[in-house]
């Protein structure tokens, strides 16, 4: 039971992305398209399920002074291994992602799983945590893109949705349409929350 | 003292045990990410130029076309018919990298535009094929030129709607090659 | 002439927050008051032009050397945590009005992913030592414009009647949306052609 709220905690409650504004980097740049986001979140899954488990895993021995450069390098472990298996066997993917695989390293995201879960508890509630975390963040990187591609070049997972008379909104899938799309997805997720609270 | 070793220790061992996988990640990827990168050259050489299967970087510095970056002789079992040129032109939004193929007589086979960071929407639309395609055909004894609207004359191109800046850099990234040609070809 | 065309274009064109995407968290996070988002400003402006070089030579000298290309983020990433910690431990020795201003902000730099994003891209886009230095530095300035403008309008904002599921994130990456459509116009900005 404990185990199953640790896993949704990640997707609902505390969506790092949409609740806890962490990560929003990749968040606004890769979400161009919506095959760009689900690569992006894959990639996030593999590395908060990796450095969790390995964290969990060695936080007997590691020292407090020097945990952080620990994590860091475990993270980036993790990241590196990400980006040479993509460019080897998914060269596309690593033409869309570009810059922002080595950079899931600082994504804030990671370090303060490491940091907040990883190191004070026991492997399978970590695993359980990174995956539900990495969901989360997948989640939010699909509402955005989905928005952000449809609306912004009129398809869907490349599709063209509305034939040839619909006339996309260039805006959104440029930069300023990132910063609008994510902002106006997390105040519709703080209103749905805000009612159930009430 | 103690402690400072420990700490140390530590983190090397980590960083030890970092490098080793990592070392043996890139064991089994490198080769496949060299196969990936020459893969996806040689089909990008191979969409402007369809009749040829090998291509072979060759030396190219000349004055007439300062903008070629690379050349390419393309062969077809060994024989040479023709050349692919990579040119990089500035359009709206930095270089953008055109690949030119164009056969021993001077007729353009092929254009693809690669790497650029011009508007998606507007200038992106430069990688589609239906304004790539008007490039093909055009004979390099004349420099292609673009055109905002109506039909095209026999060297003309029609520009992308709202793009004329990038589908300038396009057609001078022809020229370029068009000129190399020449001085390749001694024509 | 390349030099000030770098410079430019890390500065307006290619403004790292507003349209490359990158210090997104420090953007959104310190950037409540002009101040405070002006010690931000320095503090990265600083560890960026120390870290463009340090990675440069980092990657010239060891990595390509050993033909340890893979290694890139890894060994990046902890040139850029030890330096931020050294400047920290300089600053806090040399000069405590400096660490006083600017102090807080180091730990935070780490993970400013502008930082390790404008290492690689120099790499990637093979610049020499000085364009590194510069692009380094002009990425950092462009960071600091898009941070101090931001606080400058989220400053007024406080004061502001917003409707309570806009308050806080939402509102601030809305303005943000707007400031990137402001610097959309910078695009096709050609300085030497």
């Amino acid at each position: 039971m404990k185990l199953w709220k640790t896993f949704f905690n990640g997707i609902i409650v505390e969506n790092p992305a949409l609740r806890l504004v962490l990560g929003m980097c990749p968040l606004l740049a890769v979400t161009t398209s919506i095959q760009a986001g689900i690569g992006m979140g894959a990639a996030v899954i593999f590395v908060l399920l990796g450095s969790n488990l390995f964290i969990s895993l060695i936080k007997k021995i590691v020292p407090g002074e020097v945990r952080i450069p620990i994590y860091i390098v475990v993270i980036a472990t993790f990241v590196t291994m990400v980006q040479l298996f993509v460019k080897a066997f998914a060269p596309v993917l690593d033409k869309q992602l570009g810059i922002f695989i080595p950079l899931i390293v600082v994504n804030c995201v990671i370090l303060a799983r490491a940091e907040a879960f990883a190191s004070k508890n026991k492997a399978v509630p970590s695993i359980l945590d990174g995956l539900g975390m990495g969901l989360g963040f997948t989640l939010a990187l699909v509402i955005v893109s989905s928005i952000r591609e449809i609306l912004g070049a009129g398809t869907f997972f490349g599709i063209s949705l509305f034939g040839e008379a619909y006339k996309p909104l260039l805006i959104m899938i440029l930069p300023p349409g990132g910063f609008m799309v994510l902002g106006f997805t997390i105040a519709a997720v703080n209103k749905l929350t805000e009612k159930k609270k009430s | 003292m103690r402690d400072y070793i420990r700490l140390a220790g530590t983190l090397a061992i980590v960083c030890i045990v970092a490098a080793a996988l990592l070392g043996l990640t890139n064991i089994i990827t490198a080769d496949k990410i060299v196969e990936q990168t020459v893969k996806a050259n040689t089909e990008a050489r191979r969409a402007v130029f369809m009749a040829a299967n090998s291509f072979d970087q060759i030396e190219f510095a000349n004055e007439a076309a300062p903008l070629v970056a690379e050349v390419y002789e393309a062969k077809q079992d060994g024989s040479l018919i023709g050349y692919v040129f990579k040119s990089a032109t500035k359009g709206y939004a930095g270089t953008v990298e055109i690949m030119v193929g164009i056969d021993m007589n001077g007729v353009v086979q092929g254009v693809k535009v690669g790497n650029n960071n011009e508007t998606p929407g507007l200038g992106k639309k430069a990688e589609e094929a239906v304004f790539q395609q008007q490039f093909s055909g055009k004979l390099s004894s004349a420099q292609v030129a673009v055109v905002k609207n109506g039909t095209p004359k026999e060297n003309e191109v029609v520009a992308i709607a709202g793009a004329t800046i990038t589908s300038k850099a396009v057609a001078d990234g022809v020229n370029q090659a068009m000129a190399a040609f020449k001085q390749l070809a001694g024509k | 002439m390349k030099i000030i065309a770098i410079l430019i274009s890390a500065i307006l064109v290619n403004n790292f927050v507003l349209s490359r995407f990158l210090g997104i968290c420090p953007f959104l996070g310190v950037s409540k008051k002009v101040e405070t988002a002006l010690g931000m400003g320095l503090a990265v402006t600083f560890v960026m032009a120390l870290a463009s070089v340090m990675t440069w030579l980092v990657q010239v000298f060891i990595l390509d050397m050993l033909n340890l290309g893979y290694l890139q983020t890894i060994a990046f990433i902890l040139v850029i945590a030890s330096l931020v910690q050294f400047v920290e431990m300089v600053i806090k020795k040399t000069s405590p009005t400096l660490y006083q201003a600017l102090g807080v902000y180091l730990p935070l730099i780490t993970t400013n992913c502008a930082v390790l994003g404008v290492t690689i891209l120099n790499i990637q886009e093979s610049y020499n030592l000085i364009e590194t230095l510069i692009n380094g530095v002009g990425a950092a300035l462009g960071f600091t414009l898009a941070i101090v403008l931001f606080a400058g309008v989220r400053e007024r904002l406080e004061t502001a009647p917003i409707p309570k599921a806009l308050q806080g994130f939402p509102i601030a990456l809305i303005t943000a949306s707007l400031l990137s459509i402001a610097f959309l116009g910078f695009s096709g900005l050609s300085i030497f052609k």
